[in-house]
């Protein structure tokens, strides 16, 4: 009788193993959900604010925050937010940003330097000026 | 003009679908003739698409904004290089450069091969065909670059942060990678429709895939070095799903140049090389998905892109074709030999394939997570930074290890007599690395420390191979050490070659880890002539001087820099705004230590009204080791890919051997 092949026990025990990792790593730590404000009632953890930026940005980001606004990109409903950290080049109203953060009495938190915005250049969704 | 161009693309279409129905048929029937005229035809694509591509690029250099892709995407006011490098620049553009580089390599690689492997190349070109009819039919049909307009008497411009040398360079190069991998899937898919799943495509396409991976890989330095410089956020890679869409293939070729190498030898893994070639072109057509059709911000926005389902569509379409093919054949491609212990050359190389694979597939997840719950959840979570951190320790840490176990272990068996001699010195070396590091305190980072004694390791099996192959070249000829040296080398270009990758992959993973695990971050607001201090550095804000650009405003701030106590001279951080674009954009003030591989970055983060800056400043340790990777690993590569007499020879007696067996 011929013997199984080594190879197959070394693919099944590593798929075996990836597994047992990756089961590992999502009970240590899992992804941040990504939603726009009007989503933002009935989250009470850490969420990533993606949303388009509105209102008229004001205050220090490198004092005691910067204050904008966040509204959903095809929509209205918004969230006042106030942010300390660095504030990418792009940012500015009307561009499409993400923030990580949690909702504190009505005003979104965000944590330090968690502000990103979606490069214009790359993610071509459609004909844009 | 653009008429001309239209019609370029038409007959690139029309020429292809002949290519490919022409090319099958005659292929299936054995007609000679008839499969010539199909392989003429792919090289009358090409001809076809250098002629669309000219007509593009006339458009640009002439600012002729009658072009819509030519006024959305320059201006009158862009220098011209940036205005060459628009071609690339937009969607539609970069999809006609695919195409132009994909039928440019398919013509030369069916001229190259069509003697030696004849029976091959006739089932390779309805596949080339087949993935340029995709495209030209995209470019006809879908996102024409020839589309036109009432000409606006400026255009829109290009993107400030896009103008950057690099921009040059770093698309091209990518593409060149992607597109190259179509060669080695091409002739792998040839191969099975063939019948010939003997090693005749791998021993064609082994410099095309090492192209296309050289290409890939650096195509992504080059890209990591613009966003370290450029970007101005302190790092170089940020695990957006744009990086990664290179990433992905690139690990996937990896896994697949090593993987070829056991079938070569040894006849086995056969199905796996086939699977492999597959997963990496599916990937590079996953990767222009990606940066092309908006998938990644959401779901929503991916059905308003018209390019989303047709790709996602041709992507199903090659990944079940593929398949379907690969279990049809299975019968062929059954292994002559067997692994035969765990502890071998070949077993070795199977580690490295599977933990290359696993990365590159947790990343695939990843990237495609959003995605996936989405639509099952109708809400995105992400993954970011941490989960990718996480398994490249997991499967990174082991594969740098293996990377020096490798060459040390012995084929088909290893005696533990052998390994015990081979392992002495780089495990020793390793060992004492190890503990120097740990007294030097290198011990604040475990997976730092670990990294760094498993590098030495490497540095140090490769050091041993080299020293081993020079002593044993020597004593057959005698003569000086460096004649022995570059003889080694000259005649076994492909392991030293390899070898020297290896050197550049343990470079890149000290400077990652160096860069990552020891660096310092410094974050302090200063008026004029207010200093701050950040490991051994001091800084003294001087100034802020204010000059006029072409097209924007540039404000520097001035900085003294000391180290250790002693002044080393002034450094400029600052950002441009540029009015017109109503953006600002961050010009970073980089010093680099040349001897120890340390920089130390400057950003300024926020210019008050009052006259203080926000400044931060990191210390990035060893980084400078990661852009003399690149170098090394195109060295490297190189060698690797230099054709030699000796190989040459070797090359012709396997293809009479190929033949021969192929009539038995």
């Amino acid at each position: 009788m011929a013997r199984p092949s080594p190879v197959r026990l070394v693919i099944a025990l590593s798929v075996a193993a990836a597994l047992a990792i990756f089961l590992l790593y999502v009970s240590v730590a899992g992804g941040t959900p990504s939603i726009q404000p009007s989503q933002l009632p009935g989250h009470k953890g850490d969420v990533a604010l993606v949303g388009k930026v509105s209102g008229s940005p004001a205050g220090d980001a490198h004092a005691d925050g910067l204050r904008f606004r966040i509204r959903d990109v095809s929509g209205s409903t918004s969230v006042p937010v106030v942010y300390t950290g660095s504030v990418p080049d792009l940012f500015r109203v009307g561009r499409e940003v993400r923030v990580e953060g949690k909702l504190h009495d009505g005003v979104f938190v965000a944590k330090k330097d968690s502000l990103r915005t979606k490069c214009p250049s790359k993610y071509t969704t459609k004909k844009s000026t | 003009m653009p008429e001309l161009g239209r019609a370029a693309l038409v007959l690139c279409l029309g020429l292809a679908l002949y290519a490919l129905v022409a090319g099958g048929y005659a292929a299936a029937t054995r007609k000679r003739r008839l499969a010539r005229s199909a392989q003429n035809a792919i090289f009358a694509v090409f001809a076809s698409s250098v002629v669309a591509a000219i007509v593009l690029l006339a458009a640009l250099l002439r600012h002729d904004f009658s072009f819509t892709y030519v006024a959305e995407h320059t201006s009158r006011r862009l220098p011209t290089p940036y205005t060459i490098s628009a071609f690339w620049g937009g969607q539609e553009g970069s999809l006609l450069l695919w195409l132009l580089i994909l039928t440019g390599l398919s013509a030369l690689a069916i001229a190259l091969a069509r003697r030696t492997a004849a029976d091959l190349v006739a089932w390779v070109v309805p596949v080339l065909a087949l993935v340029a009819s995709f495209f030209a039919f995209m470019l006809v049909a879908v996102s024409s670059p020839f589309a036109t307009q009432v000409a606006p008497a400026d255009g829109a411009g290009l993107n400030p942060s896009l103008q950057n040398p690099y921009m040059m360079i770093h698309p091209p190069c990518l593409y060149l990678g992607y597109v190259g991998l179509t060669i080695p899937f091409a002739f792998a898919m040839g191969a099975l429709l063939a019948r010939r799943t003997d090693e005749l495509w791998i021993v064609v396409t082994r410099r095309w895939t090492l192209v296309a991976w050289t290409a890939l890989g650096v195509g992504q330095l080059l890209g990591a070095h613009w966003a370290y410089v450029e970007v101005g956020w302190g790092g170089y890679y940020a695990w957006d799903p744009v990086e990664n869409a290179a990433l992905m293939p690139w690990l996937a070729a990896t896994a697949f140049l090593h993987s070829v190498m056991i079938q070569e030898k040894r006849g086995m893994l056969k199905v796996w090389n086939v699977l492999l070639v597959t997963l990496a072109f599916c990937l590079s057509l996953f990767g222009t998905f990606l940066t092309r059709s908006g998938v990644v911000s959401s779901i929503h926005s991916f059905t308003q892109s018209p390019l989303g389902g047709w790709f996602l569509g041709f992507i199903c379409l090659i990944a079940i074709g593929s398949l379907a093919l690969i279990l049809n054949r299975l019968p062929l491609l059954r292994s002559k030999t067997r692994m035969e212990s765990l502890v071998s050359r070949e077993a070795t190389f199977l580690y490295n394939n599977l933990l290359l694979v696993a990365l590159s597939l947790t990343i695939l997840w990843g990237v495609i997570f959003p995605i996936l719950t989405e639509a099952v959840r109708g809400e995105q979570i992400t993954v970011s930074a941490p989960y990718y951190n996480f398994f490249l320790r997991i499967f990174g840490l082991p594969l740098l290890l293996l990377m020096g176990l490798g060459p040390l272990v012995a084929w088909r068996r290893a005696s533990l007599r052998s390994l015990g001699r081979s392992f002495a010195w780089p495990a020793g070396i390793a060992l004492a690395v190890g503990i120097v590091l740990l007294l030097l305190g290198a011990g604040s980072s475990w997976i730092g420390l670990l990294a760094y004694t498993f590098s030495a390791f490497v540095l140090g099996s490769i050091g041993y191979e080299f020293v081993r192959g020079t002593r044993a070249r020597r004593a057959l000829t005698g003569g000086p050490w460096l004649a022995a040296f570059s003889e080694l080398v000259a005649r076994n270009r492909r392991r030293y070659g390899g070898y020297i990758v290896h050197a550049a992959v343990v470079l890149l993973a000290i400077g990652v880890v160096g860069s990552s695990a020891y660096d310092k971050v410094s974050e302090q607001t200063l008026s004029a002539g207010e200093s701050m201090s950040i490991g051994h550095y001091g800084l003294t804000y001087d100034r802020l001087v204010r000059q006029q650009g072409p097209n924007d405003t540039e404000f520097r701030a001035v900085l003294d820099v000391r180290k250790d106590g002693s002044r080393i001279g002034t450094l400029q951080s600052g950002k441009n705004s540029y009015p017109a674009e109503q953006q600002t954009s961050n010009e970073v003030g980089i010093r680099t230590d040349y001897l120890t591989g340390e920089d130390l970055f400057v950003i300024t983060d926020q210019i008050n009204p009052n006259g203080t800056i926000a400044f931060k400043v990191l210390v990035k340790p060893l980084v400078n080791l990661i852009w003399l990777a690149g170098f090394v690993f195109l060295i490297g590569s190189l060698v690797a890919l230099w054709p030699s007499a000796v190989e040459q020879r070797r090359l012709a007696d396997r293809y009479r051997e190929l033949r021969v067996y192929a009539r038995a």
